[in-house]
């Protein structure tokens, strides 16, 4: 047992950090947001040129066949810098589901769009046939969609029916989509396995969104610490005065206890993902450590969103600070695909007869 | 202790409802149950009017500024009413809950007379002009400059300087200033409280966007913007106390609508609760419920906080009563974006422009920084309230 990251880990991440500390600064998430910037383009050629699109694609398809538990420091830097392309909806979530659509024997251009999703040429994001709204589909060119959750469809950006709304994150539009009518599934015939590949994706989706929110409430403490020092009131930094210092602690302690909790769900997921194929069944115990991740980390980020406007005073109330979109994304990946309730009636559900078991041998077997 | 209404009482009731009634079914029927703060503003001007007009402006002031001198009951019962019947937010709450007061308590006849009828009347805006960019919290370091000067037509104020966070500027023809009039003083000694008109050359406004997208609040520069000598409340240098003074007014019965607005944002949470069946989680009916009781918690307070103070002066438990409600609501935002789910997230029209409840959310993050932070007002309640040694502060 080892609860570190390797080093080869701990130093990509690091250098996808530093991209983004180039190429997504919070002045080019100001300019996307007032319009003066048209797309990001560029930022998603410089994230292909390193393979992150292809991270968890098969070395077969010429991706670098990385883990979810290799990825989810990646994921907290794309949070950390609150990205406006969905890189970690492409590279975290469907590129595997590609993945194992292909490894099913899957045809219908899957083989394909896995080639030009690991190299970056086409963005594909992931349409959970459950969630209304979608981020990141201005920038795909495909879709994994279905009518429901037991047929899997690869779509054309351009056969969808799209709604889009001006969403709460202005950086990351909410679509709403409508699939082509009469679309076969990729999987006919076999509807477990179309049930399991999105709960798969599903897995992912929420053990990623909470490594982002752990960076966005990194990102968000830290610029809040660095204004306590700088803000002064009554003759010194307002940042000498207990209680800013109290607030700024707490989401501090909040944040270090919901990483190891992030970091376990990403492991024990691909060690599940390894273990059994789409069909097969997720243990109780490793569905419970994901929801508890998204709700360990979305309380983080909440407080932290809360604390560095509080820290703030007015200036933290205005769309002039940079802080906002830090926030936003936080609040966002915090309601989508499954909210806090959800994850605590989920995780009851599971408690109580869906098989975890309780009981004083039990409480610490993984 | 008396908790129930009289008869006599209980027929105002009847009458304010029913003249909202008629107003919002008809004249004023597009702007029932509008609540963004700088939306509809031309029919809420013209909405304030009516309401001077009905004199249902100001009804606790005196009759002969507007008012109808009524007592804290009638205050209490018309606030309820106007909250009930969907009325718009108030476009002229600077004037009626904040000016108004002080200028009453704190002005000479003269400046009464010549502000407080047009307040009442919706003729007349007001603006608050206390924050500046190094003074927020520590207030008494405002730098913005006033000095006298002589001139022909009488004497003058002369200010200079800047202001910021100036809600509701953009449409103000006056602002309370309180400026630096005694060169090289320094804290709350030596400030001016001044009444300056704001559409002149020496006024400039920007204004500046919230998260909300809302652009309410406002940056104001003064360069040798001119008031009249006698548009000083209280005497030049004591401009800290009638400072002061106006907040406690905005701790005052103008919570009584507020906690009025509050209701209805409960009402709002509760009916998308059961639209969307959340109201039947547990976890969600149990904030539900918390809520519910802070909401009565906070009505007895101000009730007892009203009943008991005198004019002007506040009994101590109101030091305890911004950080209350303002902690309150803004869990009540958290509480309704976990009602709404991923509905919470989406805009109801291009650009940006949100429907009531995420609305909410977003405005009650500020409801913890306006008006004297959380930090802020407990660093007073341990310090007023409870006698607790004093903060170490630095040189100013
Ligand atoms: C929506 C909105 C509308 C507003 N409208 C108006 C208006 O119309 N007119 C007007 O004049 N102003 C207005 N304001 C400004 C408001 O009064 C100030 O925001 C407030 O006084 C705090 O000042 P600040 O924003 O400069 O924060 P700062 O004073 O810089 O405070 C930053 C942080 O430091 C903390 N802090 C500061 N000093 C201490 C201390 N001694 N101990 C512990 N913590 C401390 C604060 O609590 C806060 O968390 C408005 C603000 C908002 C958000």
């Amino acid at each position: 047992m080892d609860f570190t990251f390797t080093e080869e880990q701990t130093m990509s991440a690091q250098a996808l950090g530093e991209l983004l500390g180039d190429v997504c600064t919070g002045a080019d998430l100001r300019a996307l947001a007032d319009g003066t910037l048209a797309g990001g383009a560029g930022r998603w050629q410089r994230l292909a040129a390193i393979g992150l699109p292809g991270a968890l694609g098969p070395e077969s398809a010429g991706g670098m066949g990385l883990t979810e538990a290799d990825f989810v420091l990646l994921a907290e830097e794309t949070g950390r810098a609150a990205l406006p392309e969905p890189l970690v909806a492409h590279a975290g979530v469907a590129v595997p589901m590609l993945a194992e659509l292909a490894a099913a024997g899957v045809s219908g251009g899957v083989p394909e769009a896995l080639e030009r999703a690991v190299s970056g040429a086409a963005c594909v994001v992931v349409a959970h046939p459950l969630e209304d709204y979608i981020a990141g589909v201005d920038t795909a060119e495909l879709a994994l969609a279905g009518a429901g959750v037991g047929q899997v469809a690869l779509c054309r950006r351009d056969e969808l029916r799209l709604l889009p709304q001006a969403s709460l994150d202005p950086l990351q539009p909410l679509v709403r989509i409508t699939l082509p009518a009469g679309r076969e599934s990729l999987l006919p015939g076999a509807p477990q396995v179309a049930e399991g590949l999105w709960r798969r994706a599903r897995m992912r989706t929420m053990v990623f969104a909470a490594a982002q929110m752990l960076g966005l409430a990194a990102r968000m403490v830290g610029i809040a610490v660095s204004y306590a020092g700088e803000r002064r009131q009554f003759g010194r930094p307002i940042g000498a005065n207990q209680a800013i210092k109290h607030h700024l602690a707490t989401v501090q302690v909040k944040l270090e206890f919901a990483r190891p909790v992030v970091y376990a769900a990403a492991a024990m997921l691909a060690d599940a993902f390894q273990a059994g194929g789409p069909a097969a069944a997720l243990p109780p115990l490793v569905e419970a450590r994901v929801l508890q991740a998204k709700l360990a980390a979305a309380d983080a980020a909440d407080l932290a969103a809360r604390t560095a406007i509080q820290v703030h005073g007015a200036i933290g109330y205005s769309w002039e600070l940079d802080l906002q979109f830090y926030a936003k994304r936080a609040w966002a990946l915090a309601a989508l695909n499954g909210n806090r309730n959800q994850m605590q009636r989920r995780i009851q559900e599971l408690l109580f007869g869906g098989g975890i078991e309780t009981g004083p041998d039990r409480l610490f077997t993984n | 202790m008396k908790l129930g209404f009289t008869l006599a009482e209980e027929a105002f009731r009847h009458e304010c409802a029913a003249w909202l009634e008629e107003q919002l079914s008809g004249p004023f029927r597009a702007i029932r149950g509008v609540t963004g703060l700088v939306a509809c503003v031309e029919q809420r001007l013209e909405w304030e009017r009516a309401l001077g007009r009905a004199r249902w402006s100001v009804i606790g002031w005196p009759a002969r500024y507007g008012g109808r001198d009524a007592s804290l009951a009638e205050q209490v019962i018309f606030a309820e009413e106007y909250a009930r019947a969907g009325a718009p937010g108030r476009m002229g709450h600077l004037g009626v809950e904040l000016a108004g007061p002080t200028i009453l308590q704190f002005g000479t006849d003269a400046q009464r007379e010549r502000f407080l009828p047009k307040i009442a009347a919706g003729e007349e805006f007001w603006c608050q002009g206390y924050s500046e960019p190094n003074a927020g919290s520590d207030l008494a370091s405002v730098r913005t400059r006033a000095r006298l000067e002589h001139g022909p037509d009488g004497d003058e104020w002369v200010i200079d300087g800047q202001k910021t966070w100036t809600s509701l500027a953009q449409f103000a023809q006056w602002i309370f200033v309180v400026c630096r009039s005694e060169e090289g003083s320094r804290g709350p000694a030596g400030l001016s409280y001044l009444l300056v008109p704001m559409q002149q050359k020496g006024v400039t406004i920007r204004p500046i966007r919230q998260i909300t997208g809302e652009e309410e609040f406002n940056e104001i520069f003064f360069d040798g913007a001119r008031t009249r000598a006698g548009y000083c409340v209280g005497r030049p240098g004591d401009g800290w106390k009638v400072a002061m003074g106006t907040l406690a007014f905005e701790r005052g019965v103008s919570t009584l609508a507020q906690q009025m607005r509050f209701r209805n944002e409960f009402d709002q949470l509760v009916a998308a609760a059961r639209a969307n069946g959340t109201a039947r989680d547990p976890l969600i009916r149990q904030r539900i419920a918390e809520a519910w009781i802070g909401l009565r918690i906070m009505r007895y307070s101000a009730l007892r906080m009203l009943s008991g103070g005198r004019e002007g002066a506040l009994p101590p438990e109101a030091l305890t009563y911004k950080i209350y409600w303002a902690s309150w609501r803004r869990r009540l935002g958290e509480l309704a974006m976990d009602v709404l789910g991923p509905a919470g997230e989406i805009a109801r029209a291009e650009p940006y422009e949100f429907d009531d409840l995420p609305r909410m959310f977003l405005a009650s993050r500020s409801d913890t920084i306006y008006a004297g932070t959380n930090e802020i007002q407990r660093n007073i309640i341990a310090e007023r309230a409870l006698g607790l040694p004093r903060e170490p502060r630095g040189d100013r």
